[in-house]
């Protein structure tokens, strides 16, 4: 439960480590977007580049990357067979009874490998260089313009870091209760799907009373170091915009420029 | 003298159990070190919750140093007594140790650039600047403790309330939570009155004053060396003496003086000479 990457901080150094937040998050959707209307093997391979690029920029180990996509290689893989089997066209590859394996099918499959793993790794990066509060406070200062039509977005911002903070929390909770109730002989992994989901139930009882406790004490020591509302509070850690980050829209527009240039020669 | 802390007259009943508190009066001097010790559901902890506002009271007057306590005075009298919490991890509430430190200054709106340096100098006084990058997890018991004073030092308080704040740690965790408080007593004197809400007679004997409250009566009132002589009415409100005390009585010398461990120990040396 403690090998997901994603949305894990990994402290380290260089100019993706001090770029604002916002910047980076702006950049992951850029990215991912673009990564969308990727065509053909040169598109493919230009945000490849990009990618090793911003890889390397981060000085990570490349074990850290490999972690990050290990959780959905079945993902990967269950999309690339229905790729294979279900794409249809001309030549046909391979035959066997019902069975079709086409050129097209072939070549978009691979194409589906490049694109999750991209778009994975692009996010690890995120995630791996920002600290969850620095993300959510991004993300508080990216909603800002919704505030004129009434959404509370610094309450929603708060929210989110609390809720990253318990996180670890109850992950070791849960850890706990399940080791308590297999002591007194409980099994998730026997039985019948129906007696399965039964045995959950003993595990989320004690692990909601537990949580519901933790947000009152958690409210009344709120309360007493003087919090009224997210509104109007001043920040430790304010988000600044420098001159890594221009230099990082700079690269990103050169990444969109050779991309749409790239998807139209094809 | 000036009084921090003056409860008159108070009514408080809980919402299912019934009365608790009825025309209870107390008060705590400024720069005092007090304990309040009681078995579980004495109501100590409701005190405490009730000094800060956190539960409404029925009636009477709670007072903190010149305000009376109502929702006009709250933010301000929140202010002035910070409160550690029984769980370490439930008042940890910023993403990092620094962070956590940062709350309390973020609601007072202190202005971003002021913040480092009064983070600094709060986790410095509870021994914890090397930590300040960490998260939650990575602590023990004892130093998200001491990060819970360190937050509320950062906001200058005058009266620092410890509702159990030891009660889940372990010896080790409890000896630096201690040992902090003596440093921070030793360094602001008359500037901090400390109310330690507890059940260990070893921590109330560090106070200058003990209250022993049990359902809602305050029973005894005393300092530590003449309450420890009362072994049998504190065994009769489900307290226990402090070791030394206990050792005492099972070595069979008459409990006439309160000796801490150190000096019974040199008190029983001199014995055998």
């Amino acid at each position: 439960m403690n090998n997901l990457v994603i949305g894990q901080f990994v402290p380290g150094s260089g100019i993706l480590y001090r770029m604002d937040p916002r910047t980076k998050i702006l950049m992951t959707i850029v990215y991912v977007f673009l990564l969308v209307f990727a065509n053909s093997w040169v598109t493919y391979l230009w945000s490849a580049i990009f990618l090793v690029a911003a890889l390397l920029l981060t000085k990570q180990g490349l074990g850290l990357y490999w972690r990050g996509i290990k959780p959905i290689l079945w993902l990967i893989l269950f999309t690339v067979v229905l790729q294979l089997l279900f794409s249809g066209g001309t030549p046909v590859l391979f035959q066997w009874g019902a069975i079709k394996v086409t050129e097209p099918g072939l070549i978009n499959a691979i194409y589906v490998i490049v694109r999750f793993v991209l778009i994975v790794l692009m996010s690890t990066i995120l995630t791996i260089t920002t600290p969850p509060t620095a993300i959510a406070s991004a993300i508080e200062s990216l909603l800002k313009p919704l505030k004129a039509i009434k959404v509370p977005v610094a309450e929603l911002a708060l929210m989110l870091s609390i809720a990253l903070r318990f996180v670890p929390l109850l992950m070791g909770e849960t850890d706990k209760i399940m080791k308590a109730q297999k002591s007194r002989g409980m099994s998730l992994s026997t039985g019948s799907l129906m007696k399965r989901a039964k045995a959950v139930i003993p595990l989320l009882v004690p692990l909601f009373v537990g949580a519901l406790q933790r947000a009152l004490d958690l409210a009344n020591a709120m309360e007493v170091r003087g919090f009224e509302s997210a509104e109007g509070r001043t920040r430790y850690r304010e988000l600044s915009y420098g001159r890594d980050d221009t230099l990082a829209f700079v690269a990103i527009a050169v990444f969109a420029i050779g991309f749409l240039a790239l998807s139209f020669i094809k | 003298m000036t009084n921090a802390i003056t409860i008159k007259n108070l009514n408080y009943s809980y919402p299912e159990q019934g009365e608790l508190f009825k025309n209870f009066d107390f008060s705590v001097q400024e720069g005092e070190w007090l304990a309040i010790v009681g078995h579980n559901g004495s109501g100590k902890s409701t005190l405490a919750k009730l000094i800060l506002g956190l539960l409404d009271f029925d009636q009477g007057e709670i007072q903190v140093f010149d305000e009376k306590l109502s929702e006009e005075t709250l933010a301000s009298i929140r202010a002035q007594v910070g409160m550690v919490f029984q769980n370490p991890d439930n008042q940890f509430v910023g993403a990092t140790v620094a962070d956590d430190v940062a709350f309390g200054l973020e609601n007072r709106q202190v202005p971003s650039k002021e913040m480092p340096a009064k983070i600094e100098a709060a986790l410095k006084q509870v021994g914890m600047e090397d930590y300040a990058e960490r998260e939650p997890h990575t602590l023990s018991g004892g130093q998200k403790q001491r990060v819970a004073l360190a937050s509320i030092l950062a906001l200058h308080p005058r009266v620092i309330i410890l509702d159990e704040a030891t009660a889940m740690l372990d010896p080790e965790g409890k000896q630096a939570v201690m040992e902090t408080l003596k440093e921070l007593k030793a360094r602001y004197q008359d500037q901090l009155t400390l109310i330690m809400i507890t059940h260990d007679m070893e921590e109330a004997a560090l106070a200058d004053r003990v209250a022993v409250v049990s359902d809602g009566q305050l029973v005894f009132d005393e300092k530590p060396e003449t309450l420890f002589l009362k072994g049998k009415q504190l065994a009769e409100l489900g307290l226990a003496q402090p070791f030394s005390m206990e050792l005492q009585s099972a070595l069979g010398i008459s409990q006439t003086t309160y000796r801490t461990k150190q000096e019974l120990a040199t008190w029983l040396s001199t014995l055998k000479a």
